[in-house]
């Protein structure tokens, strides 16, 4: 029973597969895991492999490394809770700032440029006209000579439209960021809208 | 001809009912989204699609003690962080003081989920479309379309199991998909977050008395609006426009808010932006220059400019 025993994990020592029984038993059996682990010790000094094979209480040694291992936390918000401990005690909308703060407030929540956004009547003119082919040979026989001066024009042309471009955008995003702003507030405009109709409502009324 | 009008009235009675119920399973999926986003605690990460445009967000939620706490940090830009406490929201700004205004629900984030169910109701129809798996998840499809044609439409994917909203698509009338709102990570849990948690005792600054009525003295009408907006009486004041506004107007139907600027002509050609849903449509005409600026189509948006006499 026993060299039976010794056949087989003698194999397993040297990588031969295991049937499911056997697998089982060695399993249940920490006899057969010291013998198993003996077996693999006497492989590899045979081999003169320098270092030892796995011993069987190897978990215990890994758990014992994980518990040593320091605890990192992740902490996320941070930076906002000392931001918001610091400093603000003052709303931006409180009496004092109001005038000024709103506007700059506005731009600072800004969140999304406009300089994103497509040019609408572009395309279909796009689509219908046809791309101006570049001529390579001159149709009458003569290459024209460049002349310089008009390409400065036009040039100076291309920047000034650049600049009404750009002027255009600021323009647009700043309208953008008033309708934003708007959205924001107007939750808080509508209940006060309530609560003076509540209080004036019956006069307004006989005046209209 | 007596049997073959029974047929045809039970016809027509069989595909009404099942229109009907069809609506009603449709509002149900609504009402589990809205209360998803209400009642959990969670931790999401969510973009948005705009073009070749992308922002991303995360969004944390929190419920306690018969308290709300939710929390938005635009992911893009610095320095910007969007707390609710409750009716209360913060905008908290690095380098300059905190805005405070009073709402019940964060404006950056889909009015979808926050709006009166029957405000959308009179806009909108809702169906039930197929399920299908997104990110790993099955997902139900919820079409809410526009009563009217000249409003956007809604395709909205929730989560099968929870109702939390997975995916926004907002559809022009040609069924284009304009903006695309995806959420890219979600996590429900029992217990509200632990940052949360240390935000909800957090001082923060006082709401301001109330935003300053508009000063502007409207010397121009508005003689159209589109089909369910009505004018939101006394905007609020825009002091960075004052110099150059001429006259303003905010719209609303309950979910979409639509502005109206009239300023001084620019010499520009009459022209549209679009950025994402939101159309930008500027007209130059008799020596004015009228801004629409909204979730509406170029159609509607040239109706309204249009009507600024």
């Amino acid at each position: 029973m026993s060299s039976e025993h010794q056949d087989w994990l003698s194999a397993a020592s040297d990588n031969k597969p295991l049937t499911k029984a056997q697998l089982d038993s060695l399993l249940t059996d920490t006899e057969l895991q010291s013998t198993l682990e003996r077996y693999h010790l006497i492989g590899a000094t045979i081999r003169r492999e320098t270092s030892g094979p796995l011993p069987v209480d190897f978990t215990a040694a890994v758990m014992a490394e994980i518990d040593a291992e320091p605890a990192y936390q992740l902490k996320t918000d941070r930076g906002l809770l000392q931001r918001v401990n610091a400093s603000v005690a003052a709303a931006a909308n409180g009496r004092w700032l109001q005038p000024v703060a709103q506007g700059a407030i506005a731009a600072g929540v800004a969140l999304m440029a406009v300089f994103g956004v497509q040019q609408y009547q572009q395309q279909p003119e796009d689509m219908l006209s046809p791309q101006p082919l570049l001529q390579t040979q001159p149709i009458a026989g003569f290459a024209t000579p460049v002349s310089l001066s008009q390409t400065t024009v036009s040039d100076r042309f291309a920047e000034q439209e650049q600049q009404a471009m750009l002027e255009q955008q600021k323009r647009l995003q700043a309208l953008l960021n008033a309708h934003r702003q708007q959205v924001r507030v107007m939750e808080q405009a509508q209940q006060a809208n309530h609560k003076a109709e509540a209080n004036t409502g019956p006069e307004q009324n006989e005046q209209q | 001809m007596m049997r073959f009008s029974g047929v045809c009235s039970a016809i027509v009675l069989v595909v009404f009912s099942t229109l009907a119920q069809a609506e009603q399973a449709g509002w149900a999926l609504f009402d589990k989204v809205q209360s998803a986003v209400k009642q959990y605690n969670f931790d999401t990460s969510f973009v948005v699609l705009k073009g070749t445009n992308v922002d991303t967000y995360r969004w944390l939620h929190g419920r306690a003690d018969g308290q709300e706490i939710e929390h938005l940090i635009p992911l893009d830009t610095s320095g910007v962080d969007i707390l609710r406490r409750d009716a209360l929201v913060y905008y908290l700004l690095t380098d300059r003081p905190a805005f405070v205004t009073r709402s019940h629900s964060i404006p950056e984030l889909p009015a979808l989920f926050f709006e009166p169910k029957e405000n959308i109701q009179r806009l909108y129809n809702a169906v039930a479309g197929s399920s299908s798996v997104m990110s790993g998840r099955s997902a139900q499809l919820l079409r809410l379309t526009a009563k009217d044609a000249s409003r956007y439409n809604y395709w909205l994917w929730l989560d099968d199991e929870t109702g939390f909203p997975l995916r926004i698509d907002i559809l022009s009338e040609q069924q284009n998909a304009l903006e695309r709102w995806l959420v890219t990570h979600m996590q429900i849990s029992a217990e509200m977050p632990e940052n949360l948690r240390s935000l909800m005792e957090a001082e923060l600054p006082a709401p301001g008395d109330s935003v300053p009525r508009s000063a502007v003295a409207s010397s121009h009408q508005l003689t159209w609006l589109p089909q369910g907006y009505t004018q939101v009486e006394e905007p609020a004041n825009i002091p960075q426009l004052e110099s150059s506004l001429l006259s303003y107007w905010l719209l609303s139907d309950g979910l979409h808010q639509v502005s109206v600027f009239v300023q001084q002509a620019q010499r520009l050609p009459t022209q549209a932006y679009r950025d994402g849903a939101t159309t930008i449509y500027v007209q130059n005409a008799n020596q004015l220059e009228v801004t629409v600026i909204g979730p509406v189509s170029i159609e509607t948006a040239r109706q309204l400019a249009a009507g600024v006499h």
